[in-house]
């Protein structure tokens, strides 16, 4: 699985979860598509329509992103959004789990966020650990992504790839 | 040689794991609330819920129900629990995190929250931890989930905490040391001296506030607190005994001396910073919070009003009992009617401040409350501040409307 795409924001460390999406608008509305216009609303307003802007925008930030609450709408607001994938230092732990959950892939790599800028147009190979940066014409590696959880994400989500195995076989 | 966490995903997997297994577990308790469940049940589509004696939907975040699009979204909720007939928590009833510990955690059991502070339920052994909604929707139409078994980071607390320094200000301390990621993907244990003779609650306090160091649980071992814990409420034929083997191995280790141990207070927006209450002294305070899943039980409240008593509070006080029971007991014992008196609004059992979704704070005032997290935008304001401390601290503070050291006050 391959993904091109330019860098949409550099986020720093610690992000977390009420930053990406305020908890006071996950009551009041179920519509993601809806939801998403207020992505990263407290940190920068133009975040959603610098999104739509692209194609296959990716997502780049420091270390423990998504850290705090449990809230998938975090995840799913940056899908909403258009987000193809996510690229930080280190995530924490319930947002990864909840980004592989429900399709967004997620890449762990240290020092990306120091070293790429906004704009920047980026090829990440998921199956290879590698991702390539024309502009620096230079090459970061990762731990690549296991079988599974690419499967996962090409089913589109846990409950699809549960569903198409017939729940969990031990 | 096994640590606690090992040895409950050994048990209930069926396979002898050690930290960085993969193991699949029939889980015992999934459960989610007014934020999360919706989500869950659009991800459910059609699956029905396969075990609902194992599943439970709180209203508890933003409750009593605010606006006609909550009071929708918790009508569909209503509407699903009932379906299924599964257990159901009403606005009122109070926090989630509460009311599992009180009717369905013990050693052992496998809980599943669609919420991050489900590491609560570490205090009395059960492997509990937080996932997202389609987590929560996968295991309610699988009954199983796919488990990592983390590594485990050792947390010796030993000696004599001083008065007015509570479990919370130990947590503090150690959140000062490991930062907020100190821990992430591990398990805490929570050893010593000094946390064997806590009650459940103060332990239940330093298992939620687990995952603000970033750790999957917060397990504490089971011992005869857990068995006269779960006895009070009706449940001793739950108990087993849970001990981490004494050759277990863990990745690192940290001492805390309890003697040495202060009241902290965490400075906006991060918990991780912070600093004594002696840093602060002081500083402004326009609201006072008691309450939520961390600090919103009885014993906290009962240390609330021992320094509040005869007093009448500068600040906003809002206190909001953790559960049902919690507030009946506080009515019971007088706690309340110190509260009342002290100028205490006090707001029906639930999350209330802690989410700012029914009490808000206005542009650029600055609050202190024993809950676990001070994020900007927190409680409802982006512009606002919130610092966090003991019940202590704060009964201390709402007194002076600053932040106030609350050594010697308490009666
Ligand atoms: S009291 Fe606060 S931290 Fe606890 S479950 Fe409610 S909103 Fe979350």
């Amino acid at each position: 699985m391959k993904i091109e795409g330019k860098v949409v924001r550099v986020f720093p460390s610690d992000t977390n979860t009420d930053e990406i999406i305020a908890g006071k608008y996950k009551y009041d509305e179920l519509d993601l598509n809806k939801l998403a216009r207020h992505t990263f609303e407290s940190l920068d307003t133009h975040f959603y329509d610098d999104c739509k802007r692209l194609k296959d925008p990716i997502l780049v930030a420091g270390a423990n992103f998504g850290c705090g609450s449990s809230r998938e709408q975090a995840p799913q607001v940056l899908k909403a959004c258009g987000i193809s994938c996510v690229i930080a230092d280190s995530f924490a732990r319930i947002f990864y789990r909840n980004g592989f959950n429900i399709g967004l892939p997620l890449v762990e790599c240290e020092s990306m966020s120091n070293n790429v800028t906004r704009g920047e147009m980026l090829n990440v190979d998921f199956g290879k650990g590698v991702i390539r940066s024309e502009n620096q014409n230079a090459e970061y590696h990762f731990k690549p992504i296991p079988q599974f959880m690419q499967e996962l994400l090409a089913k589109g989500g846990l409950m699809q790839y549960l569903d198409a195995r017939g729940g969990f076989t031990d | 040689m096994k640590t606690i966490s090992e040895k409950i995903l050994s048990k209930r997997s069926g396979v002898d794991a050690a930290s960085g297994d993969i193991v699949t577990v029939p889980v015992d308790l999934v459960f989610a609330h007014d934020g999360t469940l919706p989500l869950a049940i659009q991800e459910l589509g059609r699956h029905p819920v396969k075990f609902p004696k194992s599943a439970v939907a709180f209203c508890d975040h933003a409750s009593p129900s605010p606006s006609e699009k909550v009071s929708n979204v918790q009508t569909l909720m209503r509407q699903f629990a009932h379906t299924y007939g599964m257990d159901f928590y009403e606005n009122g009833d109070g926090i989630c995190h509460q009311i599992v510990l009180e009717r369905y955690a013990s050693p052992y059991k496998i809980i599943v929250g669609g919420d991050s502070h489900t590491c609560t339920h570490g205090a009395l052994g059960a492997f509990a931890t937080g996932m997202g909604s389609t987590d929560v929707a996968s295991i309610m139409a699988y009954g199983k989930t796919w488990l990592k078994v983390p590594e485990t980071v050792h947390v010796e607390v030993s000696g004599k905490l001083p008065k007015s320094v509570h479990s919370k200000d130990v947590f503090l301390e150690l959140l000062s040391r490991i930062t907020a990621d100190g821990a992430t993907y591990k398990a805490l244990e929570f050893y010593g001296d000094t946390v064997e003779t806590m009650s459940v609650e103060s332990r239940a306090t330093l298992s939620n506030m687990a995952i603000e160091a970033g750790a999957k649980v917060g397990m504490c071992a089971a011992d005869e607190k857990v068995e006269a814990y779960l006895a009070h409420y009706g449940r001793g034929d739950e108990f087993t005994p849970l001990y981490a083997d004494k050759d277990a191995i863990y990745v690192d280790e940290i001492r805390i001396r309890a003697e040495t141990v202060v009241p902290m207070i965490a400075k906006p927006h991060k918990v991780d910073k912070v600093v004594p209450v002696t840093e602060l002294e002081g500083q402004e305070l326009d609201q006072v919070c008691i309450g939520s899943c961390t600090n919103g039980r009885i014993e906290d409240l009962r240390a609330a009003a021992r320094i509040l008593h005869g007093h009448r509070s500068k600040a906003r006080l809002v206190v909001y009992p953790a559960s049902r029971d919690v507030l009946l007991e506080a009515l019971k014992e007088g706690v309340l009617e110190t509260l009342l008196k002290a100028g205490a609004s006090i707001g029906p059992p639930g999350c209330g401040f802690c989410i700012g979704r029914t009490v808000a704070l206005g542009d650029g005032e600055v609050a202190l409350s024993t809950q676990n997290r001070n994020f900007k935008g927190r409680m409802g304001n982006d512009t606002s501040f919130i610092y966090l401390s003991s019940p202590s601290t704060a009964a201390a503070s709402a007194i002076e409307g600053k932040i106030t050291d609350p050594r010697g006050l308490e009666r």
